[in-house]
Protein backbone atom coordinates (compact mmCIF):
# COMPACT_ATOMS: atom_id res chain seq x y z
CA UNK A 1 0.00 0.00 0.00
CA UNK A 2 1.14 3.49 -1.04
CA UNK A 3 2.74 6.12 1.08
CA UNK A 4 0.08 9.05 0.14
CA UNK A 5 -2.33 7.28 -0.83
CA UNK A 6 -5.52 10.15 -0.40
CA UNK A 7 -7.27 7.12 1.44
CA UNK A 8 -9.59 6.62 -1.17
CA UNK A 9 -10.55 10.54 -0.98
CA UNK A 10 -12.84 11.47 -3.77
CA UNK A 11 -12.83 8.19 -5.29
CA UNK A 12 -9.18 7.54 -6.25
CA UNK A 13 -9.20 3.85 -5.28
CA UNK A 14 -11.80 3.78 -8.03
CA UNK A 15 -10.35 5.42 -10.59
CA UNK A 16 -7.12 2.98 -10.21
CA UNK A 17 -9.57 0.29 -9.90
CA UNK A 18 -11.36 1.14 -13.53
CA UNK A 19 -7.53 1.49 -15.24
CA UNK A 20 -6.19 -1.85 -13.39
CA UNK A 21 -9.41 -3.82 -15.21
CA UNK A 22 -8.76 -1.82 -18.36
CA UNK A 23 -5.37 -3.33 -18.64
CA UNK A 24 -6.44 -7.01 -17.26
CA UNK A 25 -8.69 -7.51 -19.99
CA UNK A 26 -6.81 -5.75 -22.79
CA UNK A 27 -4.26 -7.90 -21.75
CA UNK A 28 -5.78 -11.11 -22.01
CA UNK A 29 -7.74 -10.16 -25.33
CA UNK A 30 -4.58 -9.07 -26.87
CA UNK A 31 -2.92 -12.71 -25.71
CA UNK A 32 -5.18 -14.50 -27.83
CA UNK A 33 -3.23 -13.92 -30.63
CA UNK A 34 -0.27 -15.92 -29.30
CA UNK A 35 0.65 -18.46 -32.21
CA UNK A 36 -2.35 -17.36 -34.48
CA UNK A 37 -0.81 -13.89 -35.34
CA UNK A 38 -0.46 -12.29 -38.97
CA UNK A 39 2.69 -13.28 -39.13
CA UNK A 40 5.29 -14.41 -36.34
CA UNK A 41 7.03 -11.06 -36.00
CA UNK A 42 3.28 -9.38 -35.07
CA UNK A 43 2.38 -12.52 -32.93
CA UNK A 44 5.38 -11.95 -30.34
CA UNK A 45 4.53 -8.01 -30.50
CA UNK A 46 1.32 -8.10 -29.65
CA UNK A 47 1.56 -10.91 -26.89
CA UNK A 48 4.61 -9.00 -25.71
CA UNK A 49 2.59 -6.00 -25.54
CA UNK A 50 -0.26 -7.72 -24.19
CA UNK A 51 2.60 -8.68 -20.74
CA UNK A 52 3.06 -5.10 -20.85
CA UNK A 53 -0.54 -4.54 -20.21
CA UNK A 54 -1.34 -7.38 -17.58
CA UNK A 55 1.72 -5.70 -15.78
CA UNK A 56 0.53 -2.55 -15.46
CA UNK A 57 -2.70 -4.36 -14.31
CA UNK A 58 -0.38 -6.17 -11.38
CA UNK A 59 0.90 -3.24 -10.48
CA UNK A 60 -2.11 -1.20 -10.47
CA UNK A 61 -4.36 -3.77 -8.51
CA UNK A 62 -1.41 -4.05 -6.06
CA UNK A 63 -1.70 -0.10 -5.03
CA UNK A 64 -4.99 -0.93 -4.08
CA UNK A 65 -4.30 -4.65 -1.68
CA UNK A 66 -1.66 -7.05 -1.34
CA UNK A 67 -4.17 -9.74 -2.64
CA UNK A 68 -4.15 -9.22 -6.27
CA UNK A 69 -5.04 -12.27 -7.82
CA UNK A 70 -8.66 -11.97 -5.52
CA UNK A 71 -8.81 -8.43 -6.98
CA UNK A 72 -8.16 -9.43 -10.62
CA UNK A 73 -9.77 -12.72 -11.14
CA UNK A 74 -12.02 -12.90 -7.74
CA UNK A 75 -15.10 -10.06 -7.90
CA UNK A 76 -18.64 -10.59 -9.53
CA UNK A 77 -19.05 -9.20 -12.80
CA UNK A 78 -21.10 -5.78 -11.80
CA UNK A 79 -17.76 -5.32 -9.58
CA UNK A 80 -15.68 -4.71 -12.32
CA UNK A 81 -15.15 -1.33 -14.09
CA UNK A 82 -13.15 -1.43 -17.27
CA UNK A 83 -14.45 -0.08 -20.42
CA UNK A 84 -16.23 -1.85 -23.02
CA UNK A 85 -13.65 -1.33 -25.99
CA UNK A 86 -11.25 -3.60 -23.24
CA UNK A 87 -14.04 -6.25 -23.32
CA UNK A 88 -14.44 -6.81 -27.22
CA UNK A 89 -12.93 -9.93 -28.47
CA UNK A 90 -11.80 -8.55 -32.01
CA UNK A 91 -10.55 -11.51 -33.21
CA UNK A 92 -10.03 -9.72 -36.48
CA UNK A 93 -6.44 -8.77 -36.78
CA UNK A 94 -7.49 -4.99 -38.23
CA UNK A 95 -10.01 -4.51 -35.01
CA UNK A 96 -7.06 -5.24 -32.94
CA UNK A 97 -4.92 -3.17 -34.42
CA UNK A 98 -7.11 0.00 -34.33
CA UNK A 99 -8.16 -1.10 -30.63
CA UNK A 100 -4.81 -1.00 -30.16
CA UNK A 101 -4.20 2.36 -31.47
CA UNK A 102 -7.13 4.40 -29.34
CA UNK A 103 -6.32 2.36 -26.32
CA UNK A 104 -2.59 2.92 -26.63
CA UNK A 105 -3.03 6.36 -26.95
CA UNK A 106 -5.61 6.98 -24.45
CA UNK A 107 -3.17 5.05 -21.81
CA UNK A 108 -0.95 7.26 -22.96
CA UNK A 109 -2.89 10.88 -22.18
CA UNK A 110 -3.96 9.10 -18.70
CA UNK A 111 -0.41 7.97 -17.80
CA UNK A 112 1.09 11.67 -18.46
CA UNK A 113 -2.21 13.08 -16.43
CA UNK A 114 -1.35 10.36 -13.34
CA UNK A 115 2.79 10.81 -13.94
CA UNK A 116 3.12 13.54 -11.28
CA UNK A 117 -0.04 12.12 -8.81
CA UNK A 118 0.02 13.01 -5.28
CA UNK A 119 -0.42 9.34 -4.78
CA UNK A 120 3.49 8.95 -4.91
CA UNK A 121 2.98 4.99 -5.39
CA UNK A 122 0.84 5.47 -8.13
CA UNK A 123 2.94 8.25 -10.03
CA UNK A 124 5.55 5.88 -9.65
CA UNK A 125 3.51 3.44 -11.86
CA UNK A 126 2.52 5.84 -14.92
CA UNK A 127 5.78 7.32 -15.29
CA UNK A 128 6.86 3.11 -15.41
CA UNK A 129 4.16 2.54 -18.27
CA UNK A 130 5.09 5.93 -19.64
CA UNK A 131 8.45 4.28 -20.82
CA UNK A 132 6.72 0.96 -21.92
CA UNK A 133 3.89 3.16 -23.89
CA UNK A 134 6.63 4.59 -26.45
CA UNK A 135 7.29 1.13 -27.90
CA UNK A 136 3.55 0.27 -28.30
CA UNK A 137 2.61 2.84 -30.13
CA UNK A 138 5.22 2.96 -32.35
CA UNK A 139 4.16 -0.20 -32.91
CA UNK A 140 0.59 0.65 -33.21
CA UNK A 141 1.16 4.00 -35.52
CA UNK A 142 3.69 2.20 -37.42
CA UNK A 143 1.60 -0.30 -38.75
CA UNK A 144 -1.36 2.24 -39.15
CA UNK A 145 0.26 4.95 -40.74
CA UNK A 146 1.49 2.30 -43.02
CA UNK A 147 -1.58 0.43 -43.77
CA UNK A 148 -3.89 3.67 -44.04
CA UNK A 149 -1.70 4.11 -47.38
CA UNK A 150 -3.07 1.25 -49.27
CA UNK A 151 -6.91 1.05 -50.58
CA UNK A 152 -7.55 -2.23 -49.03
CA UNK A 153 -6.19 -1.27 -45.89
CA UNK A 154 -8.12 2.28 -45.87
CA UNK A 155 -11.20 -0.27 -46.52
CA UNK A 156 -11.01 -2.15 -43.55
CA UNK A 157 -9.91 -0.28 -41.35
CA UNK A 158 -11.50 3.21 -41.31
CA UNK A 159 -14.67 1.64 -40.54
CA UNK A 160 -13.21 -0.05 -37.68
CA UNK A 161 -12.27 3.79 -36.15
CA UNK A 162 -16.34 4.42 -36.89
CA UNK A 163 -17.03 1.71 -34.75
CA UNK A 164 -14.83 2.13 -32.04
CA UNK A 165 -13.33 5.55 -31.71
CA UNK A 166 -17.01 7.07 -30.21
CA UNK A 167 -17.08 3.52 -27.86
CA UNK A 168 -13.20 4.26 -26.89
CA UNK A 169 -14.73 7.67 -25.16
CA UNK A 170 -15.87 5.62 -22.43
CA UNK A 171 -12.20 5.07 -21.05
CA UNK A 172 -12.49 8.55 -19.55
CA UNK A 173 -15.58 8.30 -18.10
CA UNK A 174 -15.75 9.74 -14.30
CA UNK A 175 -16.01 5.70 -12.26
CA UNK A 176 -19.17 5.70 -10.14
CA UNK A 177 -17.76 7.06 -6.87
CA UNK A 178 -15.59 9.23 -8.02
CA UNK A 179 -15.37 12.61 -8.89
CA UNK A 180 -13.55 14.39 -11.69
CA UNK A 181 -13.13 17.94 -10.23
CA UNK A 182 -12.09 16.53 -6.75
CA UNK A 183 -9.27 14.07 -7.99
CA UNK A 184 -7.72 17.07 -9.78
CA UNK A 185 -8.21 19.33 -6.23
CA UNK A 186 -6.59 16.89 -4.66
CA UNK A 187 -3.79 16.33 -6.99
CA UNK A 188 -4.30 12.53 -7.63
CA UNK A 189 -4.76 13.57 -11.46
CA UNK A 190 -2.74 16.93 -13.26
CA UNK A 191 -6.42 17.08 -15.63
CA UNK A 192 -9.72 16.14 -15.56
CA UNK A 193 -10.71 12.94 -17.44
CA UNK A 194 -12.76 15.19 -19.32
CA UNK A 195 -9.70 17.48 -20.53
CA UNK A 196 -7.80 14.30 -20.85
CA UNK A 197 -10.71 12.45 -23.29
CA UNK A 198 -10.45 15.99 -25.45
CA UNK A 199 -6.88 15.93 -25.86
CA UNK A 200 -6.97 11.93 -26.93
CA UNK A 201 -9.34 13.18 -29.37
CA UNK A 202 -6.83 15.51 -30.69
CA UNK A 203 -4.90 12.91 -31.18
CA UNK A 204 -6.60 10.52 -33.19
CA UNK A 205 -7.80 13.26 -35.12
CA UNK A 206 -4.38 14.14 -35.93
CA UNK A 207 -3.25 10.78 -36.98
CA UNK A 208 -6.52 10.11 -39.14
CA UNK A 209 -5.77 13.27 -40.30
CA UNK A 210 -2.49 12.95 -42.21
CA UNK A 211 -4.81 10.20 -43.93
CA UNK A 212 -7.49 11.95 -44.83
CA UNK A 213 -10.21 10.90 -43.02
CA UNK A 214 -12.40 12.97 -40.66
CA UNK A 215 -13.98 11.27 -37.56
CA UNK A 216 -17.45 12.40 -36.45
CA UNK A 217 -17.51 12.22 -32.51
CA UNK A 218 -20.78 11.36 -30.69
CA UNK A 219 -22.08 14.62 -29.07
CA UNK A 220 -22.31 12.61 -25.58
CA UNK A 221 -21.69 14.65 -22.06
CA UNK A 222 -19.62 12.28 -20.39
CA UNK A 223 -19.29 14.68 -17.15
CA UNK A 224 -22.09 13.03 -15.47
CA UNK A 225 -22.08 9.57 -14.01
CA UNK A 226 -20.63 6.69 -15.88
CA UNK A 227 -23.45 4.90 -17.97
CA UNK A 228 -21.74 1.62 -19.09
CA UNK A 229 -18.51 -0.10 -18.21
CA UNK A 230 -17.22 2.62 -15.33
CA UNK A 231 -20.85 2.14 -13.41
CA UNK A 232 -20.21 -1.83 -13.51
CA UNK A 233 -22.41 -2.54 -16.06
CA UNK A 234 -20.94 -5.32 -18.72
CA UNK A 235 -20.73 -6.07 -21.93
CA UNK A 236 -21.77 -9.43 -23.47
CA UNK A 237 -18.37 -10.17 -24.01
CA UNK A 238 -17.37 -10.10 -20.35
CA UNK A 239 -18.66 -13.17 -19.01
CA UNK A 240 -16.70 -15.34 -21.91
CA UNK A 241 -13.99 -13.45 -20.97
CA UNK A 242 -13.88 -13.48 -17.79
CA UNK A 243 -14.29 -17.27 -17.71
CA UNK A 244 -11.11 -17.91 -19.73
CA UNK A 245 -9.34 -15.55 -17.38
CA UNK A 246 -10.24 -17.62 -14.21
CA UNK A 247 -10.16 -20.92 -16.10
CA UNK A 248 -7.23 -22.71 -13.82
CA UNK A 249 -8.19 -20.61 -10.52
CA UNK A 250 -12.01 -22.44 -11.17
CA UNK A 251 -10.33 -25.91 -11.36
CA UNK A 252 -7.65 -25.46 -8.69
CA UNK A 253 -8.78 -22.53 -6.25
CA UNK A 254 -5.55 -23.42 -4.40
CA UNK A 255 -3.40 -23.08 -7.62
CA UNK A 256 -0.10 -20.73 -7.89
CA UNK A 257 2.28 -19.52 -9.89
CA UNK B 1 8.15 -7.51 -46.51
CA UNK B 2 12.37 -6.84 -46.11
CA UNK B 3 14.49 -8.86 -43.92
CA UNK B 4 16.40 -7.41 -41.00
CA UNK B 5 19.30 -8.87 -39.09
CA UNK B 6 19.55 -8.20 -35.30
CA UNK B 7 22.14 -7.52 -33.39
CA UNK B 8 22.58 -7.23 -29.48
CA UNK B 9 25.41 -6.09 -27.10
CA UNK B 10 25.13 -6.77 -23.67
CA UNK B 11 26.68 -4.52 -20.85
CA UNK B 12 30.33 -4.72 -20.31
CA UNK B 13 32.92 -5.75 -22.85
CA UNK B 14 31.15 -7.82 -25.13
CA UNK B 15 30.85 -7.13 -28.51
CA UNK B 16 27.99 -7.21 -30.73
CA UNK B 17 26.01 -10.41 -31.36
CA UNK B 18 24.14 -11.85 -34.28
CA UNK B 19 20.84 -13.15 -32.50
CA UNK B 20 18.73 -13.56 -35.65
CA UNK B 21 16.80 -12.06 -38.27
CA UNK B 22 13.13 -11.05 -38.34
CA UNK B 23 10.72 -9.42 -41.21
CA UNK B 24 9.27 -5.93 -41.32
CA UNK B 25 7.50 -3.83 -43.85
CA UNK B 26 9.98 -0.36 -43.09
CA UNK B 27 12.69 0.14 -40.67
CA UNK B 28 10.64 1.57 -38.22
CA UNK B 29 8.39 -1.35 -37.62
CA UNK B 30 11.98 -3.59 -37.61
CA UNK B 31 13.19 -1.91 -34.88
CA UNK B 32 10.03 -2.24 -33.11
CA UNK B 33 9.97 -5.94 -34.06
CA UNK B 34 13.13 -6.09 -32.56
CA UNK B 35 12.44 -5.00 -30.06
CA UNK B 36 9.29 -7.37 -29.28
CA UNK B 37 11.41 -10.46 -30.84
CA UNK B 38 14.58 -10.26 -29.65
CA UNK B 39 15.30 -7.78 -26.41
CA UNK B 40 11.92 -8.25 -24.36
CA UNK B 41 13.73 -9.74 -21.55
CA UNK B 42 16.92 -7.53 -21.41
CA UNK B 43 18.74 -9.60 -23.47
CA UNK B 44 20.74 -6.50 -24.56
CA UNK B 45 21.49 -2.79 -23.82
CA UNK B 46 21.98 -2.22 -27.34
CA UNK B 47 20.86 -3.25 -30.55
CA UNK B 48 21.57 -2.98 -34.01
CA UNK B 49 18.80 -3.71 -37.22
CA UNK B 50 20.74 -3.76 -40.62
CA UNK B 51 18.51 -4.44 -43.44
CA UNK B 52 20.15 -7.47 -45.05
CA UNK B 53 20.34 -5.94 -48.64
CA UNK B 54 22.70 -2.97 -46.99
CA UNK B 55 25.08 -6.12 -45.61
CA UNK B 56 28.29 -7.09 -47.95
CA UNK B 57 28.08 -10.51 -48.26
CA UNK B 58 31.06 -12.12 -49.72
CA UNK B 59 31.70 -14.92 -51.84
CA UNK B 60 32.00 -18.15 -50.24
CA UNK B 61 34.60 -19.62 -52.42
CA UNK B 62 36.92 -16.85 -51.02
CA UNK B 63 36.17 -18.33 -47.45
CA UNK B 64 37.24 -21.66 -49.09
CA UNK B 65 40.30 -22.92 -46.68
CA UNK B 66 39.97 -26.46 -45.53
CA UNK B 67 42.25 -27.69 -47.70
CA UNK B 68 44.97 -25.12 -46.49
CA UNK B 69 46.60 -27.30 -43.68
CA UNK B 70 49.34 -24.34 -42.67
CA UNK B 71 46.29 -22.52 -41.95
CA UNK B 72 45.44 -24.78 -39.16
CA UNK B 73 48.13 -25.44 -37.14
CA UNK B 74 46.50 -27.64 -33.89
CA UNK B 75 50.14 -27.72 -32.31
CA UNK B 76 50.59 -31.23 -33.20
CA UNK B 77 53.84 -31.11 -35.27
CA UNK B 78 55.54 -29.26 -32.19
CA UNK B 79 54.23 -31.53 -29.89
CA UNK B 80 55.24 -34.40 -32.05
CA UNK B 81 59.16 -32.87 -32.44
CA UNK B 82 59.24 -31.74 -28.68
CA UNK B 83 58.47 -35.57 -27.73
CA UNK B 84 61.47 -36.78 -30.13
CA UNK B 85 63.88 -38.49 -27.75
CA UNK B 86 66.44 -36.55 -29.73
CA UNK B 87 64.83 -33.37 -29.48
CA UNK B 88 66.41 -30.23 -28.51
CA UNK B 89 63.30 -29.09 -26.32
CA UNK B 90 62.73 -32.67 -24.60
Amino acid sequence: MSDVDPANVNGAHGLVLALADDELCIGQNLAWWIAVGPFLEEDLALTSISQDELGHARALYGLLGDDIDALAYGRQAHEYRCAHLTELPCRDWGQTLVRHFLYDTAETVRWEALAHSSWKALGAVARRALAEERSHLRHASGLLSRLLRTEAGRSRLLPLFDQFAPMACELFDVPTGCSDDALVAAGVMARALSDQLAEWQGTVDDALTDAGYRLQWPAVDRSGSAPLGRSGRRSPHFAALHAEMIEVLSIDPSATW
Amino acid sequence: MKTYEVFLKRPGKDSFTHVGALEAPDDDLALSFARDCYARRSEGEQMWVVARTDLLVADPTELEMADREHRHNDGALLRDLRRAPDSPAS
